[in-house]
């Protein structure tokens, strides 16, 4: 597929490259001094490091504050996402039933709409529903609530790829068979976007766990999710303790990112050999959906 | 986004609806989420508008009179179109270059993307700093060519912002036009340069029609979350680069003004969403994401 684009493009190709190549140093580079800097053995943000010590990870990870806020930022996320990602796949299996082309359009511009919404307005917004409503002074609940609107959108879009996918004869062939909606929709179509679904929560849960607007509003005083711990830590001094803690979570990102797909080939794998029916089975007939 | 429900719509405006929806269906599927919104989307939104009227809508013009906030508007727009002028551009090239590379070089483009997607905008923002910062990475690097004795006044000055602003919104512009890409018909590629027509003519006449509606549509995306940002022009633009968002937050956490940045988060909200279901409704947006 790449040598049909690459070879239309001709002369132009090298150019090209070589801007990508550029663009992704911009990517690239800033994290790499932020990994530097962190192993550090002095106590000052230096570039390049003196030294080199893993200090700084043992004091973020000795730190209470530094792992509380991890462990907060890590049950609201996941709490934020399992909402997001239930109410996102019902939001997508839902939208289509809807037969109403306009309709259609206007409810899948709905959920799509906490993507283009501006954090700070929206943080400002919850505020002042705490603010109003005592009972949820002090409490986490706007805060998870408005991470899952804010990540539902991430599983909206990725679950509707999915259900793009999914033969559209399965599901009259199984209503003509005599089954009812719930168990067409638990036995045909959740199997068929679960991937999708996956994938989806994964992207949500990572969006979530970043998000910080939000908390600067929204979280009680004293606590702290670990984006606000780091933002506070930047606005005070930036010290390696800061850039280690960055390169800890980023490395745990990037770790989940690449036991993910090694799961998904091991499970493949074990389906495989439970059951002799390829699992390529009722998966994609890319060419029904254009 | 291909229509989802083509074979089955048809087949139920036509007959009695054998393989029809039912009440309950939507009732189960569609209302949730739609409920959902009502509460965290709607609920917040009608705080902010009462919050703001509060004052008899001299909250509105009070807004306008706080010296900071005509500038930051215009610096806000300006800053969002640029940004997504870069990265439409960086964005589409990039694409290109991943379909059109050999195998190792689309690999390392392809890391670099995750990598950025992957990890925080704050930990990258960090990056940016670090490198920015009068004696900070780029200055070793520049000191190392012999070309920098002074330190470099690069951070916390408008043109220091704008290379992390492009670099944390690359992302959201390639992944659709990669997508896009991807999905483009070779045959017509082939038959372009068979019969004859040089790179710039296959481009501009096959696939520039086949990947401009993504274009826009990660342009859309980049600038409508730039008209929202907060984080990275707060820690590398400075007090001098504030946007609306800091605007807001400054009249909520230090001017102690909640109706003011409830009128500035009304006014920042509506212009986001005419902007969104504008091209929403121009260039059928939302449909070409995920």
């Amino acid at each position: 597929m790449s040598t049909t684009v690459g070879r239309s493009l001709g002369r132009y190709r090298a150019p090209i490259v070589v801007v990508a190549m550029l663009s992704s140093l911009l990517l690239i580079v800033p994290f790499l001094v932020l990994v530097a800097t962190s192993w550090t053995s002095g106590s000052f943000i230096l570039f390049p490091p003196e030294g080199f010590s893993l200090d700084w990870y043992a004091e973020v990870l000795a730190d209470p504050e530094w792992t509380e806020s991890f462990r907060l930022s890590l049950w609201t996320a996941a709490l934020s996402t399992a909402i997001a990602a239930v109410l996102g796949t019902l939001a997508a299996i839902g939208l289509t039933r809807v037969r109403h082309t306009t309709a259609r359009r206007w409810i899948r511009t709905l959920f799509i709409v906490p993507i283009a919404l501006p954090p700070i307005a929206y943080a400002v917004g919850l505020y002042g529903v705490t603010v109003d409503l005592p009972f949820l002074r002090g409490t986490l609940a706007t805060l998870v609530v408005g991470h899952a609107l804010i990540a539902l959108p991430y599983v909206f879009v990725i679950v509707s790829g999915g259900i793009a996918r999914i033969d559209p004869a399965l599901r009259p062939a199984a209503s003509t068979l005599g089954a009812r909606w719930p168990l067409i929709l638990w036995k045909i179509e959740l199997p068929a976007i679960l991937p999708y679904l996956l994938s989806g929560a994964l992207f949500a849960f990572v969006v979530v766990f970043d998000e910080v607007v939000l908390a600067v509003f929204l979280m009680p005083p004293g606590e702290q999710t670990l984006p606000l711990q780091m933002l506070n830590a930047s606005q005070e001094a930036f010290s390696p303790e800061l850039t280690a803690a960055s390169t800890l979570v980023s490395g745990l990102a990037l770790l989940v990112l690449a036991i993910v797909p090694v799961g998904r080939v091991l499970r493949r794998r074990a389906g495989r050999a439970a059951s002799p029916r390829p699992a390529e089975g009722q998966a994609a007939p890319e060419g029904v959906t254009p | 986004m291909p229509s989802l429900t083509m074979p089955r719509a048809r087949a139920d405006a036509r007959g009695r609806k054998p393989l029809g929806v039912s009440r309950a269906e939507h009732r189960w599927l569609l209302w949730p989420p739609l409920i959902f919104f009502a509460v965290a989307l709607g609920f917040p939104l009608l705080t902010l508008v009462r919050r703001s009227l509060e004052g008899g809508g001299a909250a509105y013009a009070d807004a306008f009179e706080v010296p900071a906030f005509t500038g930051s508007l215009v610096r806000t727009v300006v800053m969002a179109a640029v940004v997504m002028a870069l990265t439409m551009v960086l964005g589409s090239l990039y694409a290109l270059a991943v379909v059109a590379s050999p195998t190792w070089l689309r690999f390392g483009l392809l890391a670099a993307l995750v990598l950025s997607l992957w990890t925080s905008i704050m930990v990258r923002s960090f990056g940016w700093m670090l490198l920015e910062l009068p004696r900070g990475a780029l200055h070793w690097f520049l000191d190392l060519l012999g070309l920098a004795d002074e330190p470099i006044e690069l951070y916390q000055t408008t043109a220091g912002m704008y290379p992390a602003m492009v670099a944390v919104m690359l992302p959201f512009a390639v992944l659709p036009v990669m997508t896009a890409l991807q999905s483009i018909d070779r045959q017509q590629l082939s038959a372009a340069t068979i019969f004859g027509a040089g790179p710039w003519l296959t481009f501009r006449a096959v696939t520039w029609p086949q990947i401009m509606p993504s274009v826009l549509s990660g342009g859309v995306l980049v600038f409508v979350m730039s008209l929202g940002f907060y984080v990275t022009p707060l820690l590398l633009g400075g007090p001098g680069n504030m946007t609306v968002s800091g605007v807001i937050n400054a009249q909520m956490n230090q001017a102690n003004r909640p109706d003011i940045g409830a009128a500035m988060s009304i006014l920042l909200v509506g212009g986001t969403m005419v902007v969104y279901l504008l091209a929403d409704r121009l260039f059928r947006v939302s449909e070409k994401w995920g």
